[in-house]
């Protein structure tokens, strides 16, 4: 019954410029995914691929072994709710609220009305506005709503909460474990507000420059960084002991340095032994951004 | 010599250390029912997943145990139990660490228990 969403080789290119190169990813149902990625590193893209809105090049995209294109059984059970727009080739998206909300009932067959009612009551959608004229906020709310509602076994999320203030961003969240808790569905959320959202993943995918670069439980993938805090001989003789190319990011003022390094927490505290510096962990925020920033960049301890 | 160890814990043992200030505070008593899984992570906003591996820490230290179909309980004696853990903790967190830095300051074994009787009597 519980089926994966797998992706491998996929290759996507738009005219010359390639964008993906070869994504494996392997989407386990009824976890909570959190994708991040800088701007222009593929996430939408590959969501778009994942759900078959978007064509690829190389690669196979399959959900419970058979393939996704043009597969009406798998699309039935995948959801991928977009950003929508406010103008279309002809001018300004005159569409309305409600003609998304019957539009999705229609498409997604386990589309619940009744609580995408009780949603859009929460949130305070007028039904009867169009799209061009909704906030950014509610733009968000309505493609959450979307998402929600349609009751899909695997839901997609692209920045759902790029347009709410952080008092609607709570809500969200809990909205979310509230369905999570009842359907124990499949979510796969994209954000630029990491923070805020690494408790509710399980498992975090980066996906940096159209490559896969770490697709893993969100706390092992934290706890493989750790801050390396002291006098600069000290931490370069731990660094040294430990294997320089673990360093991802320095920072010194004066003589204090403060490496982050990449290696399991047992051999910094064995390299750091009779050393005098702190050790002390770092959020997953700090983690993409080591990992994800201009390589080289001051990285050697 | 000392490399400490200051991380912000992982939220799984925050869950686990959160439900075991409950318990030593009276707010669970011993054989009642503990929020679940669910409960917790809409509570926290964190993924059940973390929420069920506090639990577990405490089900493994006996703490908690399972009753079928119902849920987590606190486990008879656990009041007991987590005053100990937590006096064993204290005395490394705590204890040692005040011994070793008198050293460094030259200070005697009866300096350091006259200033540790004055500080009792605050």
């Amino acid at each position: 019954m519980k089926k994966e969403l797998k992706a491998t080789g996929v290759v996507k290119r738009y005219g010359k410029k390639e964008v993906l190169h070869g994504v494996d990813v392997c989407i386990e149902p009824g976890v909570i995914y959190g994708l991040i990625g800088r701007n222009g590193a593929g996430k939408t893209t590959l969501m778009g691929i994942l759900t078959a809105q978007n064509t690829f090049d190389e690669g196979e995209v399959t959900y419970g072994g058979q393939p996704v294109w043009e597969n009406r059984a798998a699309l039935a059970e995948l959801c991928f709710s977009r950003e929508i727009p406010t103008t279309l080739l002809m001018g300004q998206n005159t569409s309305k609220v409600r003609d998304y909300l019957s539009a999705a009932a229609v498409y997604y067959p386990h589309w619940d009305k009744e609580y995408a009612q009780r949603l859009v009551d929460r949130f305070g959608l007028d039904r009867k506005k169009s799209v061009s004229k909704l906030s950014k906020g509610m733009l968000s709310m309505l493609t959450i709503v979307i998402a929600l509602a349609s009751r899909a076994p695997v839901t997609i999320l692209d920045e759902p909460v790029a347009g709410l203030d952080v008092v609607a961003r709570e809500d969200f969240y809990k909205l979310l474990l509230d369905d999570y808790a009842e359907t124990n569905r499949t979510f796969i959320i994209s954000t630029h507000i990491i923070e805020e959202a690494a408790n509710v993943f399980e498992r975090v995918l980066v996906l940096h420059d159209g490559r896969m670069l770490v697709d893993a439980p969100t706390d092992e993938f934290v706890q493989s960084f750790t801050l390396i805090t002291g006098h600069e001989d000290e931490v370069a003789a731990v660094c040294s002991e430990l294997g320089v190319s673990h360093a991802v990011h320095t920072e010194r003022m004066g003589r204090q340095v403060q490496t982050a390094v990449r290696a399991p927490r047992s051999a910094v505290r064995a390299a750091a032994e009779g050393h005098d510096v702190d050790l002390e962990g770092i959020n997953l925020q700090k983690a993409f951004v080591y990992l994800t920033q201009a390589n080289g960049e001051g990285a050697a301890c | 010599m000392n490399a400490s160890f200051n991380e912000a814990s992982a939220i799984y043992l925050q869950i686990a250390s959160m439900l075991e200030d409950d318990i030593l505070r009276g707010i669970l008593a011993e054989e009642e029912q503990v929020p679940s899984t669910n409960e917790l992570a809409r509570a926290y906003s964190i993924n059940p997943a973390t929420a069920a591996k506090g639990i577990n820490l405490l089900v493994d230290e006996g703490v908690l145990y399972k009753k079928r179909g119902i849920g987590m309980f606190v486990a008879p004696g656990a009041r007991g139990a987590i005053v100990q853990k937590r006096k064993d903790a204290f005395y490394e967190a705590y204890v040692t660490q005040l011994v070793r830095e008198a050293k460094a300051l030259d200070i005697t074994k009866e300096e350091l228990a006259a200033m540790i009787e004055k500080a009792a009597q605050g």
